[in-house]
């Protein structure tokens, strides 16, 4: 009983990073139409940058991290995305590609000459050894024979107020309610006034957000860095958002959240022999999910979204349309 | 006479000329290229095979394809199996299931019927693959065929059993050459050729440009676009045998993936992109042009003039070059025509940016359109 609650638990730790990374690709993919690849790479970007900040201490690492990514996230928008602006979304689909594989092979190489600035840490050398994690979020507490470590409460944590502040900046704000209508329909949206490059820079500056923290999450949870690390979580966060709905964020989120989980759980549990080829029936679901329910299975867009409706109930359907 | 001969001379010219760019190519580099310029004239052209298989159905359907890579490794990893010697396999394959040693491990095919099979049994998944695939445009057909890329090679990295693994083949004969790649590339630049101008092709090229009148013209768009891909899934496949059988079995799941270094999936498409997606010519013009500059770049890697720019700046480069393509010249160098007429040469004109105003205007069209032009001035 005690190990199956820690496998929860560790699980829903999991699935929370894959959420934030499902939702930060279908903002962008409401948005503007982009399924961007190069998502991981701002991960890995983030990577790096808490390896070079490791000796900052915890605060100025993150601070540091979170605006790296962000200002990375932009950088690609302004550079790479809005020259294409009102292309095919398979025009954008084939930049991400692009920018996302120039990304990895900049970190491969060792153009800034960063082997010399950083404490002799090569940049281009394959794996690194990696960010050791502090000892106080390793820390691990134990409840009635259930091991729970800070890392993992913290992630919960910092999901569910990510979560809650999207959900906040979403309902309650401006930029808000003018995102959520280029959501809908993009060129509406520019009739009535919204400003094509503020909301999708916008989108790309909460997408850097989102990628910064997952960064700084997952790498803590792993240690690891590398020029390709963006990659598998990248693959398994956009199988979540297809099959959660990259149309609505909550879909998305909620995709993201139970393919992780189910990994997790299946990583722990299932002989190695079996679980090795999750990769290929999780693919195979995006295939079926594609052809047979495009919309996603969790995302009804008709009935409008799920946290939408939660959020109505709990404000009463008297204040309602707010952002309609 | 005359009448009916140039309207044939007039088809027969592009592939003509493109064939005998690439005999060109083949005479000077057999004659007087060292090793470096032949191994990379034989990846130009093993490549070049499998670009010409993606614009068989990309061109011509409009639909991107990621996952023509898969059809690649499907036909090295075939025609590999089947063309070690027996001797071989019975000591590096001993985990394979019965229900394929027993078939697998006699045979020994030679060259040519290894490619063929090979071909074979990636045009046999794109068989498999076609239903779902051809029901889908656009995004959606892009992350589906990189599904099946993932698929595949997901499941070469797994199976050890078949594939071996990450581990490399052993016994793979070596009997890829410079001029066996160029054949096959000029069977495939007239097999290319004989599609698009082929009542498939033309089906398939119609429903590029309009789906919707396409169709209703009685166009069944499925089943043109299967048939497109299944011959493209055989083109590409004949592309993974040579490539499996060049490096003497030297190959992983990885070389059929975004590897870093060689990465195959996003090289092929750069090519077709940057030549220009609609057109054979297009293929081929992509494929030199990419080829060129990327070797340019990585001869400059390595041997260094003065400055000597960090290994992989070759690499981006091509993402670059990927990049500017779309921003510069979204149709591609050659605009997605073929080689014009002796006589009809000019500079290509810029690709226009949407119809015109007065083109908006007029038929039915115009209630449709119209909507889209009151939204261009709040674009900025």
């Amino acid at each position: 009983m005690a190990t199956a609650i820690q496998y929860i638990l560790d699980s829903i730790a999991y699935g929370s990073l894959f959420a934030l990374m499902a939702m930060g690709l279908a903002l962008l993919f409401g948005v503007m139409g982009l399924m961007n690849f190069a998502y991981g790479e701002l991960i890995m970007a983030g990577a790096y940058t808490m390896f070079f900040t490791r000796s900052w201490g915890w605060l100025g690492m993150i601070v540091t991290t979170l605006i790296v990514v962000t200002v990375l996230s932009l950088v690609m928008e302004l550079v790479a995305f809005r020259p294409l602006r009102g292309a095919s979304p398979v025009t954008l689909l084939i930049t991400s590609f692009a920018v996302s594989y120039a990304l990895q092979e900049f970190a491969w190489t060792d153009v800034l000459g960063l082997s010399h600035r950083f404490n002799g840490a090569t940049i281009g050398t394959g794996p690194q050894k990696g960010v050791q994690p502090y000892p106080w979020l390793t820390q691990q507490y134990q409840v009635k024979g259930v091991l729970v470590s800070k890392l993992e409460i913290i992630t919960v944590i910092v999901t569910i107020a990510l979560l809650v502040g999207m959900t906040l900046l979403l309902k309650r704000t401006m930029l808000g309610i003018q995102l959520r209508a280029s959501t809908q329909d993009f060129r509406m949206a520019q009739l009535v006034g919204v400003k094509a490059n503020w909301v999708i820079s916008s989108a790309f500056a909460i997408t850097g957000v989102l990628a910064g923290a997952v960064a700084l999450l997952y790498v803590f949870r792993t240690g690891l860095v590398a020029p390709d690390m963006g990659q598998g979580p990248l693959l398994v966060a956009f199988v979540g958002g297809v099959i959660g709905g990259l149309g609505s964020l909550s879909g998305a989120a909620l995709g993201g959240f139970v393919l992780g989980v189910i990994i997790n759980i299946l990583n722990a549990s299932l002989p190695v022999k079996l679980h090795s080829y999750s990769l290929l029936f999780a693919f195979m679901a995006v295939i079926a999910i594609v052809v047979l329910q495009p919309e996603g299975l969790i995302a009804f867009r008709r009935g409008g979204d799920w946290l939408e409706r939660l959020w109505q109930r709990i404000r009463k359907p008297a204040t309602e349309g707010a952002g309609a | 006479m005359r009448r009916y001969a140039e309207p044939l001379a007039r088809r027969i010219w592009p592939p003509l000329f493109l064939s005998v760019v690439l005999v060109i190519t083949w005479a000077l580099v057999d004659s007087f290229g060292n090793v470096v310029y032949r191994d990379t004239a034989v990846k130009m052209f093993i490549t070049l095979i499998v670009v010409l298989g993606l614009q068989i159905f990309s061109g011509n359907s409009g639909v991107l394809s990621f996952g023509h890579v898969a059809f690649m490794a499907v036909g090295a990893y075939a025609s590999a199996l089947l063309t070690i010697p027996t001797e071989i396999k019975k000591f590096t394959y001993l985990t394979m299931p019965h229900f394929l040693k027993f078939w697998i491990f006699p045979a020994q095919l030679n060259a040519l019927e290894g490619t063929l099979a090979g071909a074979g049994f990636a045009l046999l998944l794109a068989a498999i693959t076609a239903p779902p695939i051809v029901r889908l445009s656009g995004v959606a057909a892009g992350i589906a065929t990189l599904a099946i890329l993932v698929i595949v090679h997901e499941f070469d990295y797994q199976t050890s059993a078949i594939t071996r693994g990450t581990s490399t083949q052993i016994g793979v004969p070596t009997t890829t050459t410079l001029l066996s790649t160029l054949i096959w590339s000029l069977i495939f630049i007239a097999v290319a050729f004989v599609f698009q101008q082929s009542k498939f092709g033309l089906r398939l090229r119609a429903s590029r440009e309009n789906e919707r009148a396409a169709r209703s013209v009685g166009v069944r768009v499925p089943i043109e676009r299967a048939i497109a891909w299944t011959l493209s899934g055989f083109v590409v496949g004949v592309g993974g045998a040579l490539y499996g059988h060049y490096f003497g079995g030297t190959f992983g799941p990885d070389d059929f993936f975004f590897n870093n270094g060689f990465n195959i999936v996003l090289l092929t498409i750069a090519m077709l992109v940057v030549g220009g997606m609609t057109s054979v010519t297009g293929a081929v013009v992509g494929c030199y042009f990419v080829t060129v500059v990327f070797e340019l770049f990585r001869r400059w890697e390595v041997n260094g003039l003065g400055v000597t720019p960090p290994p992989g700046t070759a690499n981006l480069v091509l993402a670059f070059m990927l990049i500017t393509t779309l921003f510069l010249r979204p149709k591609g160098i050659t605009g997605g025509r073929e080689i014009p007429w002796p006589t009809e040469w000019r500079l290509p004109r810029r690709p226009s940016r949407g119809p015109s105003l007065r083109a908006r205007f007029s038929g039915t069209q115009a209630a449709n359109e119209a909507a889209a032009s009151a939204e261009t001035p709040a674009t900025e």
